[in-house]
């Protein structure tokens, strides 16, 4: 199963896409603003970043952009888990090199099935 | 202007005159409806008349100055008295300017006193209620986060419940193993199958019995025969003394010759006594014989019969047992269905719940995105009331408080106090509502 990285300010947010991701095995671990997902990253290797948008310290946009200068994860798959559902910000993070934008709030299955597809 | 307002006066004329000359003519109630109508139009006439009286001076005045101001200046002239009021109209004037100067002045004071009261009103509401706010979403947030890990760990200890149920009903739906039944329907199976051969043995053995008891019915009649063969013997023996005896006669008659006839005959008679003697023995054992076999009989009979209903009874049992066995089983598979059901259910439900407690995260963005304006439009109004403040340090000097509300109205958001969260979600719900003390919960007097 898979190493994933949630990104996101709210503590009950992350223990749910904590709690859904490891019900089917996958090892979950977490970050609470980009600033911090940046510093986990240094020294390990996820299969998956989760990541939000609103964020203190570093936003998702912006987390996205440097994850996407390194070697180590220009391809690794990236989803935006969001409130924002505006049509600009997701051009944003399409452009900022995102793979998929999913709506907050999410459902367990399509969260679920979306990683999956994602993962390969 | 003095005639017209005695204007009831023309009115009483009016009524008297119309009253007068028409009720000679008509009925007198038509007479007085239209004296009634006359002052009616006489009245509105009037007031009328008034009011042009009122607004035809001034109008008059500029007719007047268009028309031949001199002249009406000699008129006036003539008509006022010679005094110095004409030197004081100016003053007057000044004066009244001044007046509404002052009154002027007094209105945008009160004005910008209330302007800067609501400001100062607004200021300490806005800090209030951007207090709350914070609150809200901090209690929400640890709240919601005592409420995801109790769930979460209500749905593990669920689940390993779960699993341990199944892990327990379906041993009894598994398969067999080294002829040891592993589930409750094997060891049905078997034990049915065990129990079975044991009736069916007993059944044979039953019948074994009734088989032995026919084959003593044919011997118990052989020794009968036997006695009727006996029966023969004896009057053969009777028969061969009879003889016997009466050798022994005709040897006696004969004389000396007759000698060894006659022993010979003695010898037969004996052998006859002898033989008789034998059948006799033979009939008491042969006797013996017959009760001991009536009482094998008898008891096999017993036997037999026994044997047969207690196989019955064994098979009866069995198929009994086997059923309620069956049912049980049954009432298992039909339990790991359900649970299997429940178990579908509850993840529905838990996929609710997750979507739910997502409820928290939205609502304090919400709540954030509702701070950034009000911070914006306090920002704002501080530096509209500085300008106010600098523009009029007067102001300010009959307002309560005035010295700091300014500087506190500038407050740093972040600097506010924050509410500490314990590990106890109840004790901080209770700070939410307002519930300050370390008072216990509950108070019995």
């Amino acid at each position: 199963m898979a190493t994933i990285l949630t990104v996101d300010d709210t503590a009950s947010m992350r223990q749910m896409i904590s709690f859904t991701l490891s019900s089917v095995g996958h090892e979950v671990i977490q970050a609470c603003d980009g600033h911090e997902a940046l510093m986990l990253l240094k020294g390990k290797k996820v299969d998956l970043v989760i990541a939000d948008i609103n964020m203190p310290n570093m936003d998702g946009i912006t987390l996205v952009k440097s994850l996407r200068e390194q070697a180590d994860y220009k391809f690794t798959p990236i989803l935006v888990l969001t409130t924002e559902s505006q049509e600009s910000k997701r051009q944003q993070g399409k452009v900022a090199g995102a793979t998929g934008w999913i709506v907050k709030p999410f459902n367990p299955e399509q969260l679920l099935n979306v990683v999956k597809k994602v993962l390969g | 202007m003095t005639s017209w307002s005695r204007w009831w006066l023309w009115a009483a004329v009016g009524m008297a005159v119309s009253l007068m000359w028409t009720v000679a003519f008509v009925p007198w109630w038509a007479a007085l409806g239209s004296g009634l109508c006359a002052v009616l139009t006489l009245t509105v006439l009037a007031f009328y008349a008034r009011k042009q009286d009122e607004t035809t001076p001034r109008a008059g005045e500029e007719v007047l100055e268009g028309h031949d101001a001199k002249q009406v200046l000699e008129q006036v002239d003539a008509l006022m008295s010679p005094s110095k009021d004409i030197e004081q109209i100016p003053q007057v004037d000044e004066v009244l300017q001044s007046m509404a100067a002052d009154n002027q002045r007094r209105r945008v004071d009160d004005l910008m006193r209330r302007w800067v009261d609501v400001g100062q009103r607004y200021a300490e509401a806005a800090l209030v209620l951007r207090r709350e706010i914070q609150s809200v979403i901090k209690q929400t947030e640890q709240a919601t986060g005592t409420i995801a890990s109790s769930f979460e760990a209500v749905i593990n200890k669920a689940t390993i419940q779960a699993r341990q149920a199944m892990e327990l009903l379906e041993g009894t739906q598994g398969a067999a193993s080294d002829g040891v039944p592993q589930s409750l329907k094997d060891f049905i199976q078997v034990s049915d199958e065990r129990l079975n051969k044991m009736a069916d043995e007993v059944v044979r053995v039953a019948d074994l019995s009734v088989n032995m008891v026919r084959e003593l019915d044919g011997v118990q009649n052989r020794t009968q025969a036997i006695d009727g063969f006996l029966l023969d013997v004896e009057k053969l023996a009777e028969q061969t003394s009879l003889l016997a005896l009466n050798a022994e006669i005709e040897a006696a008659r004969v004389g000396e010759h007759g000698r060894g006839f006659s022993v010979v005959a003695t010898e037969v008679r004996r052998l006859s006594k002898r033989s008789h003697e034998f059948s006799d023995r033979i009939r008491v054992h042969l006797k013996e014989v017959r009760t001991g076999l009536s009482k094998t009989h008898g008891d096999m009979r017993t036997l037999s019969a026994a044997d047969m209903e207690h196989a019955l009874k064994i098979k009866d049992d069995v198929i009994a047992l086997t059923r309620s066995l069956e049912g049980k089983n049954r009432e298992v598979a039909e339990t790991v269905s359900r649970i299997n059901a429940i178990s579908k259910e509850i993840a529905q439900d838990v996929q609710n719940v997750v979507v739910s407690l997502q409820f928290q995260d939205i609502t304090s963005q919400k709540l954030s995105g509702m701070l950034e304006p009000m911070d914006e439009l306090r920002s704002t109004l501080y530096h509209l009331m500085q300008e106010t403040v600098n523009l009029d340090k007067g102001l300010f000097k009959n307002l309560p408080g005035s010295e700091n509300w300014l500087s506190h109205m500038h407050d740093d958001p972040a600097a506010e106090v924050e509410v500490k969260l314990t590990k106890n979600p109840e004790q901080d719900l209770r700070k939410v509502h307002g519930a300050t003390g370390s008072g216990p919960a509950v108070e019995l007097f």
